[in-house]
């Protein structure tokens, strides 16, 4: 059977699922309302957003420069920095680093969704996410449906089954709270053993190398700050040419995902270390001792030679085309590709998984446009969809 | 068991490459609203129905039928794969639509053009001559086809010396305008869409409706072609009170329309969201758009009413 019917039968079966139906509406119905408020309040993001349009477009269109110029100022902050061009490249990166036998934390990242880097390192190692809803994703061996929330489908229920099942001591009745209480206590004993800790980052900057990562519930902190290694690992389109730069992209990211002002923003350049005794610089004090930076390609810089797919690489993955998507409200990432869905996951999966699987998607899309309304990069997902559309005619059918 | 998606897309490929419409449809029943108006033959201004008023009796038919197919387990009819992969096979789960439902289509491109005639506009009409603009092609992604379709659309304009054309519907009026001057070189006629000539020609009310409504407006004029204003002003003019949905103007709402021939079932809980959504604003809801009409009455009843602008606007400038 072709691609498109298979995805057709996939969506059909994912639009008569309850909890998944149930779990996307009550969530959208919270997703939805949040950037207009925060947007309403601090005004100024607006004009973020043309500015990390602007320092995108310098970026991409300078690419090979500012991986260069990334790699070096990581370095120079006695940081290790990588570029991997392809997924194996980048998973055979982070298992040297890791080695076997090791307890691994895990802070919820698309890029490494993209390497399903979770499934390879568990086959010798043991890996724990350590954000919630990627957590439920972990134990249910489902894909994240949401960029910024990924369990977005999953109800309460079903997750007290899930965290019971895997030895987190939740009972059928408890509360949000005491249920995250439980976790905590789960995770917190995970945290202080583990041998490596491993994070995406929300930017990165080329003028500093530090690169920033946002989260509320606190694991990001713990992730990248308690174990021995850090490894951070990041889409080479996640470069900004400053510190400023970068910071504004990862919380203007956190605002149209609906969370602002985000809780925690690290910023992280290089290994902690000290020089309090007789001026001698010593690396890994209470932070991580080592910390490797990899900027992963994953067929981006190729993307960049297509006119019309390239412009998906402006996205600062903030989910709210998702959420706003008429489709995605009914059937989440089961429509868009392995790990990007929804429109974005149009543009997303022709860069990482080909046009051609992207292609067959397209014709789920309605080209109402609403997508491209929200987008804080303005980003003509429509016009990637027709593009799309015509490629399936052309080269696919 | 959802439809074969690519075998219903070549059906209408099929359908408009032969056919020039995407379902059969007769001269009269594309003409007929006209019969009555003594509209000249062609002209350098025309009034461009698009046939999409009159198709939509149609497609509602057939979205009926492939809802109801798409129902069934895979009998003999499906699994063959013959059903949906020839023109003549549409014979086989085409069901004429009801006269009445044609002639309410008729009834409401023939109000459009009275109103038009009252703002003191003049214009022609193209009758068996005027073409579908291909839309539907260019919106599954069949470029060639689209592109080989709108070349003869706009040699039908030239042929008749056309030099301006008024739309009637969003689709029509996005592709022409926006679409059509990308795929083919030299076309410089002007599209103005029937809702932006009536504002700006200033009619006045001859009755007052003081009633609430709320607008569901369609993507393309909303978010493509920047007709958000033109309806409001023409509706308050004539005393409606417009209570806005949240979703509305920009930011409005996809009725679920355009995939109602690919997957009726997804297009069907589309319409069920947005009808939702806009009867907690008020019942009475006005549509812009056939294909959004037709799309959110399968799902309207006992939730929302739906009425086409043109209808509304008939009230207030033209009995």
């Amino acid at each position: 059977m072709d691609m498109l019917q298979k995805a057709s039968e996939e969506i059909h079966r994912a639009l008569y699922m309850k909890s998944l139906r149930k779990g996307l509406s009550r969530s959208v119905n919270r997703l939805v309302p949040a950037p207009y408020r925060i947007l309403d309040r601090w005004r100024y993001l607006l004009g973020y957003t043309e500015e990390i349009r602007e320092a995108k477009e310098k970026v991409l269109n300078d690419i090979d420069y500012y991986i260069d110029a990334t790699m070096k100022m990581v370095e120079e902050t006695k940081g290790h920095a990588y570029y991997a061009k392809t997924k194996d490249e980048a998973v055979k990166l982070v298992k040297d680093l890791v080695g076997k036998d090791k307890l691994i934390v895990k802070s919820k990242s698309m890029v490494t969704e993209e390497l399903g880097l979770r499934e390879e390192l568990d086959r010798d190692n043991t890996v724990f996410e350590t954000d919630l809803g990627e957590l439920l994703i972990q134990f249910s061996r489902d894909k994240p449906m949401h960029t910024t929330a990924p369990a977005i489908h999953i109800t309460r229920e079903k997750a007290i089954m899930l965290l019971k099942r895997h030895g987190v001591k939740v009972r059928d009745n408890m509360s949000t709270m005491e249920i995250v209480g439980m976790v905590r206590l789960f995770l917190r004993e995970k945290f202080v053993k583990a041998d490596a800790g491993i994070s995406g980052a929300n930017s990165i900057a080329a003028d500093t190398g530090s690169i920033f990562l946002v989260s509320n519930e606190g694991n990001i902190r713990n992730t990248t700050s308690l174990p021995p290694i850090h490894i951070a690992i990041t889409g080479v389109e996640k470069i900004m040419p400053t510190m400023e730069l970068a910071f504004k992209q990862a919380v203007t990211q956190a605002a149209y995902a609906g969370l602002y002002p985000p809780t925690y923003v690290s910023v992280i350049s290089g290994p902690s270390s000290t020089a309090d005794i007789e001026f001698e610089r010593v690396y890994g004090v209470h932070g991580p001792k080592e910390v490797h930076v990899i900027l992963y390609d994953g067929g981006r810089v190729e993307a960049l030679k297509d006119e019309v797919i390239s412009e998906q690489l402006y996205c600062i993955r903030c989910g709210r085309c998702q959420a706003e998507c008429p489709i995605w409200q009914l059937v989440g990432n089961t429509w868009g590709g392995r790990v990007y869905g929804g429109p974005m996951g149009m543009g997303w999966t022709a860069i990482i998984e080909g046009i051609e699987k992207a292609s067959s998607l397209s014709h789920f899309c309605l080209l109402c446009g609403k997508c491209r309304e929200v987008c804080p990069m303005k980003i003509d997902m429509p016009r990637i969809i027709r593009y799309l559309k015509m490629y399936y005619f052309k080269y696919v059918k | 068991m959802p439809l074969p998606m690519a075998d219903v897309i070549t059906m209408i490929k099929n359908n408009i490459s032969k056919r020039g419409t995407p379902l059969p449809i007769s001269t009269g029943e594309a003409t007929g609203w006209a019969m009555d108006l003594d509209i000249p033959h062609g002209g350098e201004t025309i009034l461009y129905t698009g046939l999409l008023y009159q198709l939509t009796p149609f497609i509602e038919s057939v979205v009926d039928r492939l809802d109801k197919l798409d129902d069934e387990s895979l009998g003999g009819l499906l699994k063959a794969g013959k059903v949906f992969s020839g023109i003549l096979d549409i014979s086989r789960f085409f069901v004429k639509p009801d006269k009445d439902e044609i002639r309410e289509q008729h009834n409401k491109i023939k109000r459009i053009a009275l109103l038009l005639r009252k703002a003191g506009v003049e214009f022609g009409y193209l009758y068996k001559d005027e073409m579908y603009s291909g839309v539907l092609l260019y919106d599954l992604g069949l470029e060639d086809e689209f592109k080989k379709h709108a070349e003869k659309v706009f040699n039908k304009f030239r042929k008749h010396g056309v030099k301006k054309v008024i739309t009637i519907d969003p689709h029509s009026t996005h592709v022409l305008r926006s679409v059509y001057p990308q795929y083919i070189e030299g076309f410089e006629i002007e599209v103005k869409n029937y809702l932006e000539i009536l504002s700006e020609r200033g009619l006045s009310p001859e009755n007052n409706i003081e009633e609430d409504i709320t607008i569901h407006d369609p993507c393309y004029y909303a978010r493509y072609e920047d007709i958000i204003q033109q309806p409001r002003s023409l509706l308050e003019n004539g005393g409606l009170h417009i209570v806005e949905a949240e979703k509305s103007g920009r930011l409005t709402h996809c009725c679920g329309g355009p995939l109602e021939s690919l997957s009726p079932k997804i297009a069907a809980e589309i319409a069920k969201y947005r009808a939702a959504e806009l009867s907690g604003y008020c019942d009475k809801v006005v549509v812009m758009c056939p294909i959004c009409y037709s799309n959110l009455k399968r799902v309207a009843r006992g939730i929302i009413e739906l009425t086409d602008i043109s209808s509304i606007l008939w009230k207030i400038y033209g009995d």
